[in-house]
């Protein structure tokens, strides 16, 4: 029962990593990903191992997957052109490399079955949230705090990376006579003939160019 | 008939290679990406077989460290793909050959 139910969710993930390879368009490639995703998934639980799978489903499938749409959706990616092949005198050590991976292969499978399989499928507490929270807090504390330190790393390189224009940057670009903008609310390919000035907000500009600020006043920070 | 630890680990460097294929392969650093994602999900594979054949709880940290790293790698990378985008106006590897913006 369980290899079946193996084999199906092995073809499954293979034949969806095929095709999100195969796919021309980065949005058929990504709901392929998920297909593979959810294979695993399934795999997981023959493995007895609920916690892992459904953390599969909800992080995986469900939010880096609804990321990696948003950004495609945003970006408008059209389909990847033919080209022609370059480096055409690599194909031989590609094949040659791949006969060395199937052979490798082979060999673990080989030499894998003599070392002592325990069955799965058995009632064991091993994959259960209980378990999987006592190593987290007790054991594995060290790694569960810095976890959490690159997460809140990768929210400041987010942030800091998908701000317009950069680096913060106190700068402000005004355009002459009228209101002044600070620069990164500005597009500046919109308008090429704005005159820089070295200011921290938008007063100090005006009045470095002797105009009069139309902008309310605001707290700035 | 149960299925062998070495099925569980076969499968997982099948779908590694096809990963590897993929970066290789793949002009749109988007595709790159996923590709990038799916060798990290072959990895979690081989952890949670070992896991859970050696009966030992470790291989599932560690899956769920991989998976705050893969969560963290997402939120980073897809705000540099996006800058990379605002500048040049393309997603081809190709036409990103410096590290200038």
């Amino acid at each position: 029962m369980l290899a079946v139910l193996f084999i199906l969710f092995a073809g499954m993930a293979v034949g969806c990593a095929i095709s999100m390879v195969v796919q021309r368009h980065p949005l058929y490639s990504a709901i392929s990903l998920i297909g593979v995703f959810i294979s695993l998934a399934c795999l997981y639980v023959t493995l007895a191992a609920p916690f892992i799978a459904a953390v599969q489903v909800i992080v995986y499938a469900g939010a880096i997957m609804v990321l990696v749409v948003f950004v495609i959706m945003l970006l408008s990616v059209e389909e990847e052109e033919r080209r022609s092949m370059r480096l055409r005198s690599l194909v031989p050590i590609a094949i040659g490399l791949a006969a060395v991976f199937f052979a490798e292969t082979a060999f673990i499978i080989f030499f894998v079955h003599k070392s002592p399989g325990t069955p799965t499928g058995n009632i064991s507490d091993i994959g259960q949230t209980a378990s999987i929270g006592a190593g987290l807090f007790t054991t594995y504390l060290l790694p569960f705090e810095v976890t959490s330190i690159l997460l809140l790393m990768a929210v400041v390189g987010a942030i800091t990376l998908a701000r317009r224009g950069g680096l913060i940057s106190a700068q402000v670009a005004v355009v002459p006579g009228h209101a002044s903008y600070a620069r990164e609310t500005l597009n500046p390919r919109a308008y090429p003939d704005l005159t820089e000035v070295n200011a921290d907000n938008s007063r100090e500009a005006a009045a470095l160019l002797g105009v009069a600020d139309k902008t309310p006043a605001r707290d700035h920070e | 008939m149960t299925p062998q630890l070495s099925w569980y680990l076969a499968l997982s460097a099948v779908l590694f290679t096809i990963g590897v294929v993929g970066v290789m392969i793949k002009r749109n650093v988007i595709s790159m990406f996923m590709c990038i994602e799916l060798m990290l999900n072959a990895v979690n594979l081989t952890f949670v077989a070992f896991s859970s054949f050696f009966r030992d709880v470790t291989g599932q940290l560690f899956v769920f460290i991989v998976m705050t790293v893969a969560a963290a790698e997402a939120a980073v990378g897809l705000g540099i793909i996006i800058a990379i985008f605002r500048s040049r106006e393309s997603l081809d590897v190709d036409d990103s050959s410096t590290l200038k913006l």
